[in-house]
């Protein structure tokens, strides 16, 4: 992975001093709160209902042991021993106290890491394929690319004061698992009519209250073009983004006023107004620099199969349910990426434990070369497993209660804090998790239902992704008392679709049942059990599951 | 994006809460101008006493951030349309019993 150069720690290092002078200042009253609220942003920290919560950026999700134990050690002194990780593939501290950010931050500098790009209206921490470099469908690994954006990004003066906040995404060509269409720009490796390996780039999508899936605006752009392609599509942004309603003033709604076509051909001007002088044009060697951080592991010539790990299926029915769900194919023949579920039954969803963080650090770097990956999902991915070294995984997994065998189905939750944390939030999201994954705690009956997103945000600003569910729960205030509207049939992939509420809100302790008849009724509806919830959805529409969902015979 | 709070009527009985400066933690206004951790040492307060008393909290910014109005009955009690979200602040989050001021951490 990226390692910090001597330029990278002494910008990180440079900015925890500068906020530790800034936070000397807010505690002695030099600084009132009104201006030192958006330098605390800036530095991640917010104001959140119990204390001050410090979300620290992940930059695409990777992690190595050493960075993990520094979170777990940051989780120990500074919180209550555990952290919470995001659906931006980052990490949040709940109860941080704003006297010890600065010593956070230092510590945090110490093994390469921050919280720059987690907040404010710049561009955000670049998220990516938790299995990049490790799945069989990609064209390229695309964290190359992330790194790039990340350097290029990182205190850009002329995209700091953005109308609003600003979410890239890229993944390597294939399967879709960074929900590309649903980010203000997600870029897709791909070849073009000559082979020659570039991106897509989709523009103009978002959640939040108003969800928009994005467009192509580029069918195919060249690798070394692409920041000058990014910055023609950021500087319309800056020129044309509304300043006046921050509700109105994401690039999806000016994607939307401009319409596709005005859009592009604005930013295809702007491309090609750029002198030559000023253009980012990226040199071969910069990029060969940058690759060979992510060079693959040196991978054994193992057998395409394991017998030890087939002959450990046999015997252990727990490990063989475990791997039908959380063991993902790898595109060298003999490995796996084994998915660390972090939605045990009865906690918050994405929550571990500075034990658990040490325990995995520790699984990686004797089974998975160090390499760990966090999940839009909330969850933990070990990219590199031998697949002999399964078996001895999955029980160390086990021993940090870690083996959670949910991967992909309806108790594998994507989740926001909700009301018990959040200073926005209009309605509980963790206890409505815990009670559908109680409702649908028999295994028997997860594997029957198979791969189900459930997603619930406990307002409007959408951090669960509930529009992107196949079933989405959005938490409203009504009169003083938490409702939950469900949506069907969203979807995050490469087929991305906004879901659709059904009807009225329904209260908290009425969803898992009603839930529970909306599942009821796929059982029966769906053509053979290899059709998913989402395809039979799509195959039949809304009103049999809307009926389901409010009890309709 | 920032959280906006209901707005209450002059006469409707109410407390004024933000967060410690320096801490993070949920704090009350006092009937003698300090701050507390603890609900039950809230000032309740209507009409023209309560902006007062706002206008100082929003001065005493070392001390604490934030400060808004919440309503509370004439016996301090929390009430009205945020009465979930103002438990949760009060006591800590409902799914970790051992979390915030009902596990004694304050």
């Amino acid at each position: 992975m990226y390692r910090y150069d001597e330029f990278d720690e002494g910008l990180v290092r440079q900015r925890a001093r500068q906020f530790r002078g800034q936070v000397e200042r807010r505690l002695a009253g030099e600084l009132p709160e009104e201006h030192f609220k958006p330098l605390r942003l800036q530095n991640g920290v917010y104001l959140q209902l119990h204390a001050y919560m410090l979300r620290v950026a992940i930059p695409y999700g990777q992690l190595d042991g050493a960075k993990l134990r520094g979170l777990a050690e940051i989780a120990d002194r500074y919180d209550k021993r555990y952290g919470h990780f995001t659906t931006r593939q980052n990490i949040q501290f709940n109860w941080i106290r704003l006297e010890d950010m600065p010593e956070v931050l230092d510590r945090l500098a110490d093994f390469g890491m921050h919280a720059i790009q987690t907040s404010g209206n710049c561009i955000r921490n670049v998220t990516s394929d938790p299995f990049a470099g490790a799945g069989a469908d990609e064209v390229e690994d695309p964290r190359p690319w992330c790194e790039i954006i990340r350097q290029w990004s990182t205190f850009h003066p002329e995209f700091s004061h953005l109308p609003r906040k600003f979410k890239i995404a890229v993944s390597g060509g294939g399967h879709d698992r960074a929900a590309i269409r649903v980010h203000d720009i997600g870029l897709d490796l791909k070849r073009n009519s000559e082979g020659e390996i570039g991106f897509e780039v989709i523009c103009g999508g978002g959640l939040g209250r108003t969800p928009h899936v994005g467009v192509t605006v580029r069918e195919w752009i060249s690798k070394p073009d692409l920041l000058s392609y990014l910055e023609a599509i950021m500087r319309v942004y800056n020129r044309h983004g509304r300043r006046d309603n921050k509700y109105k003033a994401r690039i999806k709604i000016l994607v939307n006023e401009l319409g596709e076509a005005g859009f592009r051909k604005l930013v295809e001007e702007e491309f090609a107004a750029q002198h030559e002088s000023e253009k980012v044009v990226l040199p071969q060697t910069e990029i060969n620099r940058i690759e060979a951080y992510f060079a693959p592991p040196v991978f054994d010539a193992a057998l395409p199969t394991s017998e030890i790990f087939d002959a450990a299926r046999k015997t252990d029915k727990s490990l063989d349910r475990w791997a039908r769900h959380n063991v993902r194919p790898h595109k060298i023949p003999g490995y796996a990426s084994i998915l660390v579920s972090l939605k045990p039954l009865g906690a918050p969803p994405g929550d571990a434990t500075s034990d658990q963080m040490r325990a995995i650090a520790d699984i990686a770097d004797r089974y998975a070369g160090g390499d760990i990956r966090v999940a839009h999902e909330q969850d933990l991915v070990l990219t590199h497993v031998r697949l002999d070294d399964v078996p001895s995984v999955f029980a160390a997994l086990q021993a940090a209660g870690l083996a959670t065998a949910n991967g992909g189905l309806i108790t594998d939750i994507i989740a926001c804090p909700g009301l018990d944390y959040c200073n926005l939030a209009n309605a509980r999201s963790i206890s409505v998790a815990n009670s559908i994954q109680e409702a649908f705690s028999d295994p028997n009956l997860e594997d029957l239902i198979g791969r189900l997103h459930l997603n619930i945000s406990g307002c409007i600003n959408a951090c669960g992704h509930h529009h992107v569910g196949h079933i989405g729960i959005l938490g409203v205030d009504k009169k003083g008392e938490e409702f939950y509207q469900v949506l069907f049939g969203g979807r995050a992939d490469e087929r991305a679709a906004i879901g659709e509420i059904a009807g009225p809100g329904l209260r908290h302790e009425d969803i898992a049942p009603a839930l529970k008849r909306v599942v009821e009724r796929y059982l029966v509806l769906r053509s053979s059990p290899e059709e998913t919830f989402i395809d039979t959805l799509e195959r039949l529409g809304q009103a049999p599951f809307r009926e389901a969902l409010y009890g309709a015979s | 994006m920032s959280s906006e709070r209901p707005k209450l009527g002059p006469d409707i009985p109410k407390a004024i809460t933000g967060w410690n400066s320096r801490t993070g933690r949920v704090i009350y206004l006092t009937a003698d101008r300090n701050w507390s951790e603890s609900l039950s040492e809230a000032c309740v307060m209507t009409g023209d006493e309560a902006q007062e008393a706002l206008r100082f909290a929003s001065t005493d910014q070392v001390r604490v951030s934030d400060p808004y109005f919440m309503q509370v009955t004439q016996d301090g009690l929390i009430s009205g349309r945020e009465t979930l979200r103002e438990t949760i602040r009060a006591r800590g989050p409902t799914n970790h019993p051992m979390f915030g001021k009902q596990g004694g951490d304050l």
